[in-house]
């Protein structure tokens, strides 16, 4: 643009030549003009756009505070709670527990770990009362979080003397791989390794099953044992801390109560699909027989109608009930309470804001409450005894009760016995305790939520589109004080008898899909090992081998591995599966008798016996190896033999064998269906 | 990928599909995670804009993968992969889509060309190779089911939403365990019948597979730093600044000034001579 300047002194002269010249110099002179204008007016935008801005009083960066004592010291902390966590589960757990602590009379605060110098833990006790907690997440291949990796590294390298710090360890993982909880472990071993006083139990969390369930449990053990180690009062606020505030309904319609049902109102009455875990559909019971010919258990084989429902399902599935608790141990508890069961009431939660309203459907009745929506079998959890110790009169009862809650090793040992292993539930308790006599609301908000039962469904849908299968043993067994305790579901269940007289017995179930499936091609060998109730599942499988069979399919061979303890008592669908071996659907049967002879024989026995047919069917023929029934024994022995197997006809190290066997796991043809 | 690198991984992993697939994307799988998109994504340094983005390409490239499995299902390479109750994500896309957008949502998408060449090479192979359709399914839905459930919390948090709103997309209700199921998923592609040349095809197409992911992450990032600049630096979106405007307003005054420049030149020149 300076250039113009130039050209235009010299211009003058030139003038003279002509017309082009002129309209040559028009464009130029035209498109200067345009170009300063054009760029005037972008850049002057431009430049307006810059606002004028007061002198901005940029304050020093802070050296960010890198001491999380200093920070504690400052804000008059003593509780800090580092979380290793990645998808911020961790975080929020570490969040929650820093703001209970203000329940208790002190003060936490939440750290990440990765901000902080974690060397200065040894510091913690230059802290009146302090404590560290860690809410440590496992991830991956038994890996600390990338937050908590310096931490991580920090531990194993270190020596420092931890002599005075207090500690707990939460953690936070997934029971289904292998290295579950590896970091809270970890770090919960080496704290103590380096000197620090634990004074809580390691917590475990298991998102497998409900994660939030396990930190809650967890947590209301945690503080109690907490205060007792500092020895501090619980204020007067946290003996009492209700949740909900009761309201008695006086003249309610009664199309606005609920009877049982668990989402929407007069869902059993008026029912509609899709059906699931809100909506159940009510299914009558059109079979119920008992199985097992002898012996002092009682083995029921169910036939449950879908007919009309649209309920889908495969072999494999299960079906979920929802069961009722025995109207005598209702009535017990009513009287014990002293108070009218039909009363009317709805429990509303204090907290406004929560989105879980009631603690279960409401308005209802009590008696409807404590036969479908509480569990009033299972042995209470300490927080429950926590709580209701302050409604017993007898100073040694109310003693005895916080005793349990708290985690003193007498604590802890006087729980074990007196309920645990005594199998006491609320209503022995209350028998047992007659001075302690809480109001039933609060009984109510304290108690858990019955939950529905999964059986593995005993048939296949190709055989039988309309109808679901259980089979399933009652569990009925005398307790030390002498009292029969009786399985919720099962017994539910075996009184479910269909009848003639217009009352028909119906079951509320749904669906539960599970991953527990046949080969997709029909030629692939099956190995189904399913002792006792186990060999439910592998009914389904059978009747499906065998009516592809009958569709003219290519089916490969089906073993079955099926084990009871005496033949002539409880040798389940014995007829059954006898008529699919002569028909040789079923290509092998091999059954174990436990306690026919002197020595026990199981079906790893057998697997063992068969061990060369074993081998060959899963490492030439490309067998799915299928497992029901008892997780902590039989699962894992089974799962040795196979080792065993691989280990000897295989040429495998021990490793190898593990190593093969998991490979299996992770290609999908070693399948568990099991339950402890 | 050539087909000796295929066969040399075919050949470690053993003769099953799902560790050969595992096995020849691992690298590429490496790339995908990291993106810049994906980076910023597991830090939680994403923006609802971001997200909203994200989401209308996922709905555009599983609109066309499941209406391709819809009408193949029954061919022997996708009947044993078939889930649609399981797995089928177009559902719950449409309702995160909703939630973010309104009910107009249908006229408000937008995607990036790399998409939009996904979701052609999803079309195609639905047409004339179904054999090809697992190796995509493989990439996208076991990833969902893997790393996905991670993404899914970390968007939950960072956009503050609660229950499954905006987040539907990453639930499998269905699946009452995805490592299970996982390992069922396996199973099925193993008993996928393929020939030697039929699995290497597979086996290349679950690599571009993932490269179609990772140019479809490099689109968007491209687009959504774009958007950032010229809403001067704050990528939450407050203003509806598309992507075109900024870019043509810059255009212009260039484009103006260059005509300018040229004009000047030629001015001088005829000048001088």
């Amino acid at each position: 643009m300076a250039d113009s300047h130039t050209e235009d002194s010299t211009q003058p002269e030139l003038m003279e030549d002509g017309e082009p010249f002129l309209s040559n110099l028009d464009i130029f002179l035209f498109s200067l003009i345009a170009g300063l204008i054009i760029y005037w007016v972008m850049f002057r935008k431009k430049a307006e756009a810059i606002p004028e801005f007061k002198k901005l009083e940029t304050p020093a960066p802070a050296a960010r505070e890198t001491s999380f004592i200093e920070k504690m010291k400052k804000t008059g902390k003593n509780i800090v709670v580092f979380y290793g966590s990645q998808t911020g589960t961790g975080e929020e757990f570490a969040n929650r527990l820093s703001k209970d602590a203000q329940r208790y009379g002190m003060k936490g605060m939440a750290a990440d770990p990765e901000e902080y110098d974690m060397s200065e833990l040894s510091r913690l006790k230059e802290i009146d009362n302090s404590l560290a907690i860690f809410c440590m997440a496992t991830y991956g291949e038994g890996d600390p979080t990338d937050n908590a990796q310096d931490f991580y590294d920090w531990l194993q390298e270190s020596d420092a003397d931890l002599d005075g710090v207090n500690f707990t360890v939460f953690a936070l993982g997934n029971k289904t791989y292998e290295h579950y909880n590896a970091m809270g472990k970890y770090v919960d071993k080496r704290l103590s390794e380096l000197g620090a006083k634990r004074i809580f139990d390691l917590g475990m969390g298991d998102d497998d099953g409900n994660l939030e369930e396990d930190f809650v449990s967890w947590r209301e053990q945690f503080w109690p044992a907490v205060c007792e180690h500092f020895g501090v009062e619980a204020t007067g606020e946290e003996s009492s801390i209700r949740q909900y505030e009761l309201k008695v309904h006086e003249d309610l319609n009664m199309n606005k109560i609920y009877t049982g049902e668990l989402g929407r109102l007069k869902s059993f009455e008026n029912q509609k699909p899709p059906f699931d875990s809100k909506n159940p559909f009510l299914s009558p019971v059109t079979v119920n027989r008992k199985l097992n010919k002898g012996g002092d258990r009682h083995l029921m084989h169910l036939e449950l109608d879908i007919t009309g429902s649209k309920i889908r399902y495969e072999s494999g599935d299960h079906v979920a009930v929802y069961p009722t608790n025995d109207s005598n141990i209702v009535n017990k508890l009513g009287e014990v309470l002293g108070v009218d069961l039909d009363t009317v009431i709805s429990l509303n939660n204090l907290d406004e804001e929560s989105n879980k309203k009631h603690p279960f459907p409401c308005p209802t009745t009590y008696r409807t409450a404590l036969t479908h929506y509480l569990d009033v079998t299972s042995c209470p959890r300490t927080n429950v005894l926590y709580e209701l110790a302050q409604y017993a009169s007898d100073p040694k009862d109310q003693e005895n009760m916080r005793k349990m809650a708290s985690s003193s090793p007498e604590g802890k040992a006087l729980y074990q016995t007196w309920v645990l292993d005594s199998s006491r539930n609320i209503l022995a308790i209350l028998e047992d305790l007659p001075s302690l006599r809480p109001p039933i609301d609060h009984l109510c908000e304290l108690l858990p939520r019955l939950q529905a039962r999964y059986y593995s469904i005993a048939s296949s849908s190709k055989v039988h589109p309309n109808s679901i299968h259980i089979c399933a043993v009652v569990v009925e067994y005398q307790t030390k004080t002498g009292r029969t305790n009786k399985g919720v579901a099962t017994n539910w269940l075996k009184n479910k008898v269909p009848t003639d007289n217009g009352h028909k017995a119906t079951v509320p179930m749904y669906i539960r899909k599970s991953q527990f499936r046949l080969p997709f091609k029909s030629s692939n060998p099956v190995i189904m090992i399913g002792p006792g109730t186990g060999i439910a599942p592998f009914m389904g499988f059978i009747q499906e081998r065998a009516w592809l069979k009958q569709q003219g399919k290519e089916v490969g061979e089906t073993v079955m591995y099926f084990g009871c303890r005496h033949k002539n008592e409880d040798f389940l669908y014995q007829e059954e599966l006898e008529a699919f071996e002569k028909e040789e659907v079923l290509t092998q049967l091999n059954v174990a008798f436990s306690r026919d002879q002197e020595k026990k024989v199981y079906v790893q026995h057998l697997l063992k016996n068969n061990k060369e047919e074993v081998w060959r069917q899963i490492h030439k023929d490309n067998a799915h190896i299928y497992i029901c029934g008892d997780a902590r024994n039989m699962a894992r022995d089974v799962q040795s033999v196979f080792y065993e197997i691989a280990e000897e006809l295989g040429g495998m190290t021990h490793t190898q064998a593990v190593d093969y066997i998991k490979k299996l796991m992770t290609k999908g043809r070693y399948s568990q269906d099991v339950w402890s | 990928m050539d087909s000796k690198t295929s066969s040399k991984a075919a050949n470690k992993a053993g003769s099953d599909l799902s560790e050969q697939i595992k096995e020849i994307t691992k690298d590429a799988h490496v790339r995908a995670e990291n993106t810049q998109l994906m980076l910023n994504y597991q830090k939680g340094q994403i923006t609802q804009a971001q997200y909203k983005l994200l989401l209308c390409s996922l709905y555009e490239i599983y609109r066309v993968l499941e209406q391709e499995m819809d009408r193949n299902s029954r061919h022997p390479a996708v009947e044993p992969i078939y889930f649609p109750q399981e797995l089928a994500r177009v559902e719950a896309l449409e309702r995160d889509l909703e939630f973010f957008f309104g009910l107009q949502w249908r006229k408000r998408v937008t995607v990036p060309a790399a998409t939009l060449r996904y979701a052609e090479r999803l079309r195609e192979i639905g047409r004339s190779s179904p054999n090809l359709l697992v190796a995509h399914a493989y990439t996208r839905y076991l990833g969902d089911l893997s790393g996905g459930q991670v993404l899914g919390k970390i968007t939950q948090k960072t956009m503050g939403l609660s229950g499954n709103e905006g987040v539907a997309f990453f639930s499998f209700p269905e699946v009452s365990s995805a490592h299970r199921f996982k390992q069922m998923y396996r199973s099925r592609m193993n008993s996928i019948e393929l020939s030697e040349e039929e699995r290497k095809k597979v086996l290349d197409e679950a690599v571009k597979a993932f490269e179609f992911n990772i140019e479809v992450f490099d689109d968007l990032q491209r687009i959504l730093s774009i958007t950032e600049q010229a809403s001067g630096g704050s990528g939450e979106g407050k203003t509806p600044t598309t992507p075109l405007s900024a870019v043509s307003r810059s255009a212009v005054a260039q484009f103006t000034l260059g005509v300018c420049a040229a004009l000047v030149t030629v001015g001088m020149g005829v000048y001088a001579f």
